[in-house]
């Protein structure tokens, strides 16, 4: 309650009744995202390559209970749209809170799934499954079913942050530089091994990988949904309540043990979420990349560090700005389509040098 | 009352600490002093559990090992010497983190008042819209003891004394705050908490402590009431320089002089 909120920092612009106290700001930004959220759902339902679109049809399924509704429509919009929009939904959801977990977790606004080699690790486990799953692995393939293929790729996920976390964290500290070096490595191997993988390939799964490999979420469907949806679900409903451990794991793992954290099993806790939630959307998306570092970044700059908002604000921004660029993926070159993850590398990773720029002083890389 | 029976520490084949005993009693607050690397932070984070230790270790009567990280929360808080910060936080928010251990427990509308009253005990009102990282290291240090009153406010809780650990409380503090903390502390003692601190500054000690703890090469060497631990000899012998003992006058409280570091006597050209 002074004058000093002059030095606010960007995003800090509104003085709310206490200062310093940024929950109502956090609390607004979540209501605010919760309606772009269902705005961008409805949107990606009308827009696309097929004429089965704009807003009367919109009015026609909300309001008239689908009367005036062709069939030909109807398949669109149910078959199509509807199982694209909600596994777009879960994946950027996943993606994004699993940066930001991590980033909790690493103590480093730098970690992303993407960047330190999860996706690559879970990537492995998948393409393992897709070549190898009609000979080698048949018996395991018939006893998980549809969740074959995310659970290898969680175990993908889960084996590359357990490596990743062992090789950069030293006492509570992680490097940054050696986390990044280490997730090249991680990536590398990983690389290297789907490589081999990919030798073995015949020509049709060739093009399965390929256009899994860019990020697409073409080809969602309701049983993909079926198989990655539980895994992500599950995964998500844990954070929430990591968001006090790791707002007390901001101060040090020490000071977190002093507030009464249980700092190994919390940390377990986190990583199996961010393998799962990865594993899972790598599994059905391929590589999507750096929605999990630009999405809690901006989140930070508007509503501060403070785990608890930023876990589930993240969840809605991740999953409207994916909304947006698979629009964006199917629309641009319509009738073709383009693989969403080419999408958000092009517009991530700029974001990511801009993150550097501004923060090369404060990493000490 | 704190009671350490044989405490041992090894980092490889180094003991640090090679069977430490001691007592701290509530309502006083304990001083451990020494020389660099003598064990006293150790000792801390040992009595803590932060490192594994061997030896018996009872925190107001039941076995700190046998108590969960929350049960632990609820009786102790913790100053560390550095706190490195990896998120944009503001000072009010810092401040609200020590809520996280026993948040739920204060009547409706504390958690809400205590930050602020914490962060006017520690001289910094008007300080919780601040970005944590612009503030200088004392105002820091100052930022994380409010965070953990905030954490243990009530010195005695269902007759059963909560107990503030602070390692070097006021290492990079100025000479007002020194003592104002330090008096904050004395207050938690006095109104029946427990204090434990590591301090370097021996008058500090002799001023404030109800009990002095001398530590040497991971052992204590001598403990008692200020008056009693802090005499020419023990001093010479612990710390291995020149130093004299006065005393205040009417307070009776001792004081020490730094003479030199070699023992020779020092004059000024």
């Amino acid at each position: 309650m002074s004058a000093d909120l002059s030095i606010a920092s960007p995003g800090f612009r509104r003085r709310p009744c206490i200062a310093g106290d940024r929950s109502f700001l956090a609390k607004a930004t979540i209501a605010g995202l919760v309606v772009a959220f269902a705005a961008t759902f409805l949107f990606s339902l009308t827009a696309g390559a097929s004429d089965a679109s704009p807003l009367p049809l919109l009015r026609d399924l909300l309001l008239a209970g689908g009367e005036g509704v062709s069939q030909h429509e109807r398949i669109i919009i149910g078959d199509i749209r509807l199982p694209r929009a909600i596994l777009g939904s879960l994946v950027g959801a996943a993606l994004a809170v699993s940066g930001a977990v991590m980033q909790g977790l690493f103590r480093n606004p730098l970690a992303d799934p993407g960047l330190v080699g999860v996706s690559a690790g879970a990537g492995l486990g998948a393409i393992t499954v897709i070549v190898l799953g009609s000979t080698l692995l048949g018996p395991a393939i018939a006893l998980f079913g549809i969740f074959a293929l995310p659970l290898a790729a969680f175990f993908g996920g889960l084996l590359s942050t357990l490596i990743l976390y062992r090789v950069a964290t030293r006492r509570g500290q992680t490097s940054i530089a050696t986390m990044l070096l280490a997730g090249i490595a991680l990536a590398a191997l990983a690389g290297a091994l789907s490589g081999v993988l990919i030798f073995l390939a015949d020509d049709a799964q060739l093009r399965d990988l390929t256009f899994w490999g860019l990020g697409s979420l073409a080809g969602a469907t309701w049983s993909k949904i079926a198989a990655a949806g539980p895994i992500i679900v599950l995964a998500l409903m844990a954070t929430p309540f990591l968001a006090r451990s790791l707002n007390a794991l901001s101060l040090g793992e020490a000071s977190a043990h002093h507030l009464g954290i249980p700092v190994q099993r919390m940390k377990m806790i986190a990583i199996t979420s961010v393998a799962a939630a990865v594993g899972a959307s790598v599994a059905v998306s391929g590589g999507i990349g750096f929605v999990g570092i630009v999405v809690p970044h901006l989140l930070r700059l508007a509503i501060g560090p403070d785990n608890r908002y930023l876990i589930p604000a993240s969840a809605l921004l991740g999953a409207v700005l994916l909304l947006l660029a698979d629009a964006v993926s199917r629309t641009i070159v319509a009738p073709a389509e383009f693989p969403i993850g080419i999408v958000t590398a092009a517009v991530g990773a700029p974001f990511f040098l801009w993150i550097l720029l501004r923060r090369r002083g404060v990493l000490d890389l | 009352m704190i009671e350490v029976e044989d405490l041992k520490v090894r980092f490889g084949r180094r003991d640090i600490l090679s069977g430490v005993s001691l007592t701290a009693a509530a309502g006083e607050v304990t001083a451990i002093v020494g020389p660099n690397g003598s064990g006293k932070t150790t000792l801390l984070r040992a009595v803590d559990g932060e490192i594994a230790s061997t030896g018996r270790i009872a925190i107001n009567g039941r076995d700190r090992r046998a108590m969960r990280p929350w049960e632990l929360a609820l009786l102790r808080g913790v100053l560390p010497q550095k706190t490195a910060l990896s998120f944009p936080f503001t000072v009010l928010e810092i401040v609200r983190l020590g809520l996280t251990g026993n948040g739920a427990r204060l009547p409706p509308g504390e958690a809400e008042r205590l930050p602020e009253e914490a962060l006017r005990r520690v001289d910094l009102a008007g300080f919780s819209g601040r970005f944590y990282q612009e503030l200088s290291g004392g105002e820091q240090q100052r930022v994380q003891l409010a965070r953990v009153l905030c954490q243990v406010w009530t010195p005695v809780v269902d007759g059963e004394p909560r107990w503030l650990f602070l390692d070097e409380p006021v290492s990079s503090l100025d000479i007002k705050h020194q003592l104002g903390i330090m008096e904050l502390a004395a207050d938690f003692a006095r109104a029946g908490g427990g204090v434990i601190a590591v301090l370097h500054d021996l008058n500090l000690a002799a001023m404030f402590a109800d009990r002095v703890v001398m530590m040497k090469r991971g052992g204590v060497w001598a403990a008692g009431p200020p008056g009693e631990v802090l005499r020419d000899e023990v001093l010479h012998e612990v710390f291995e320089c020149r130093l004299s003992v006065g005393s205040v006058p009417r307070a009776g409280t001792p004081f020490v002089l730094p003479q030199s570091a070699s023992g020779a006597e020092r004059r000024r050209a």
